[in-house]
């Protein structure tokens, strides 16, 4: 389609491609005035993946789908941070393969047992060894919840 | 002691990533298809059981597999090359020196302990990649690169050596050497194959014995130096630093024949989109393009066809690279051929900042540096959002000749929309 021209979404029509030759001058600015007293200090600001992630290859995000964990925090729809480098530790939270699907979990023992507790009493305790094949999957880390509709 | 070599991959790859974020999944068959839901390109361990072959057409076994319950997943890049930089950086603390060599395979060198025996090493090393990323690994151990990659595919061919074969503890390594076809040794070709066979060389150890001249009248250099790391003499060295790529091609098989110019303009449009994405990522520009169009070899009347332009100054700005790329589309284009692929070849690729002060620019340094920071928001938006959040017309919207992807799984690691569901019930 000779002749036709390309439409872009987005961007404006580009400009002619003139070879204009352009001769850069004094390319670096000169400081004027009176130095910023900050400049000594300057930081490079806080990064949430190095601040949250000790162990960023095995670390994976996690999204959040119940009402069981109330009671530690976690709601329907957080994000939930997930390190799989992690021991499963009685105490900690923890994702299980239950039923062929991720499960959030308090793994704990109980009279020398363990078991997989919800934060939440409407949902009964599982017994390990009454569930056949659990594998713990990873152990939750933080949990992200977002205080407005646009977190 | 001298270094020692290792080959680490992972078994599987592209299925045991599926496995790891789909819990539905774990110790069930599942295969991977390739671009366009071509044919098997990965098998879970279950499904290799069941004797479904690699390589096999999908159309040809997709009532074979859904009897069998497998379960069918079609290539998913987002997550597999994320998975791939988990393993890699995963496996750095392991070794002294790692080279990336594929999506799912590196070579490594590491010093020999006094005592020799690396077992331990290599079992802590597997069971914390199992654990930390549910990947499964083998590992093959020697004193060079040949026959690492020799010893790691005898730790995955037999159950019994769990992953794992040091060839470099092996007093006698011969009978390991003569278990390897002469087509399977890393580094020979089809055509070195069928030159050994012809002279009744079938395996590794054979190879090694051969008289060197006669294998350096065929091969050259490289057949010696695939004889002496052979032999443990270890030639090729590690490549640490990927070196920059000097060309960069995007080009895909479409999911139907093309007939129409408009319709190969948007694909090729598309490939250009993408192509420019890499150089960006790359942080490269190209001095020159060519694109090309094929129809089937299979068919009667096979048509190929290439046309290159060169750019007045090397780029990386998509709407430059279009400019450039789609007026060769008319010249490839022949009415009544079915095309069967297309793609695009950047060349003559240029680090971006040795070209930040050209003189000859084109357009001002401001609007240059503006242009430059409207590419990065498009592919900072399509890395976020998804590939193809924002898209440029002259790829067509939903066009019907875009790759088949239809049993895709969510780019579960890479994507906030995608994430997997932790279920709190």
């Amino acid at each position: 389609m000779p002749g036709r021209p390309v439409s872009l979404l987005l961007i404006g029509s580009l400009r002619s491609q003139r070879p204009s030759l352009r001769l850069p001058l004094a390319a670096s600015t000169v400081a004027a005035g009176f130095p910023s007293p900050a400049d000594d200090y300057i930081d490079v600001g806080i990064d949430l993946n190095e601040a949250l992630i000790r162990h960023p290859s095995s670390t994976f995000f996690l999204r959040v789908s119940g009402d069981s964990m109330i009671d530690a925090g976690i709601q329907h729809g957080d994000l939930l941070v997930v390190d799989r480098s992690l021991e499963p530790r009685p105490g900690l939270i923890v994702v299980a393969v239950l039923d062929g699907a991720f499960t959030l979990k308090r793994l704990v023992r109980y009279h020398g047992r363990l078991r997989l507790e919800a934060a939440n009493s409407a949902y009964p305790p599982l017994e390990l060894h009454q569930c056949g094949d659990v594998q713990i999957w990873g152990v939750a880390i933080h949990v992200i919840h977002a205080l407005t509709r646009h977190g | 002691m001298a270094d020692v070599l290792a080959l680490i991959d992972a078994n599987n790859f592209y299925a045991s990533c599926e496995q790891a974020f789909d819990p539905a999944l774990i110790g069930r068959p599942v295969v991977v298809l390739s671009n366009n839901d071509g044919c098997v390109v990965s098998r879970s361990s279950e499904a290799r059981q069941l004797g479904i072959g690699m390589g096999k057409p999908y159309f040809q076994i997709a009532a074979q597999l859904a009897q069998h319950g497998v379960v069918v997943r079609s290539s998913n890049y987002a997550l597999y090359g994320d998975m791939s930089q988990r393993l890699m950086s995963s496996l750095e603390p392991f070794v002294a020196e790692l080279e990336v060599y594929s999506i799912d395979e590196a070579f490594a060198r590491l010093p020999r302990p006094r005592h020799g025996d690396l077992s331990a090493w290599a079992a802590e090393l597997r069971s914390r990649i199992r654990h930390n990323l549910g990947l499964p690994i083998a590992i093959g151990l020697a004193s060079s690169k040949v026959l690492a990659k020799l010893a790691n595919r005898i730790a995955k061919g037999d159950r019994r050596h769990a992953g794992v074969f040091d060839l470099g503890r092996e007093a006698n390594p011969d009978p390991w050497l003569e278990l390897t076809p002469v087509e399977e040794i890393w580094g020979v070709g089809r055509q070195l194959g069928r030159w050994c066979r012809l002279r009744g060389i079938a395996n590794a150890r054979q190879l090694r014995d051969m008289a060197s001249g006669e294998l350096r009248a065929k091969a050259g250099v490289v057949g010696l130096r695939l004889q002496l790391e052979l032999q443990g003499v270890s030639c090729l060295p590690l490549e640490q630093a990927p070196s920059a790529k000097r060309e960069t091609c995007v080009s895909r098989s479409f999911s139907r024949a093309i007939l129409s110019e408009q319709e190969l303009r948007q694909a090729v449009a598309t490939y250009v989109v993408r192509a420019a994405e890499k150089l960006r990522r790359q942080q490269q520009c190209s001095g020159r393009l060519t694109v090309f169009a094929r129809t089937s070899p299979f068919s009667p009347g096979f048509y190929s066809q290439a046309a290159s332009t060169a750019l007045a100054v090397a780029s990386n700005d998509t709407a430059v690279l279009l400019q450039a790329a789609l007026p060769l589309v008319a010249v490839i284009y022949r009415p009544h051929k079915r095309f069967a692929k297309a793609g695009v070849l950047m060349q003559e690729l240029q680090s971006q900042e040795q070209l930040q002060h050209h003189l000859l620019a084109p357009l001002p340094e401001q609007e240059q540096q503006r242009r430059a920071a409207l590419m990065q928001s498009i592919d900072g938006l399509n890395r976020r959002y998804g590939r193809g959040t924002v898209q440029w017309a002259a790829c067509g919207i939903a066009p019907g000749w875009m790759m088949r992807r239809e049993q895709l799984s969510r780019a579960a690691t890479t994507r906030l929309s995608d994430l997997p569901t932790a279920w709190a019930r």
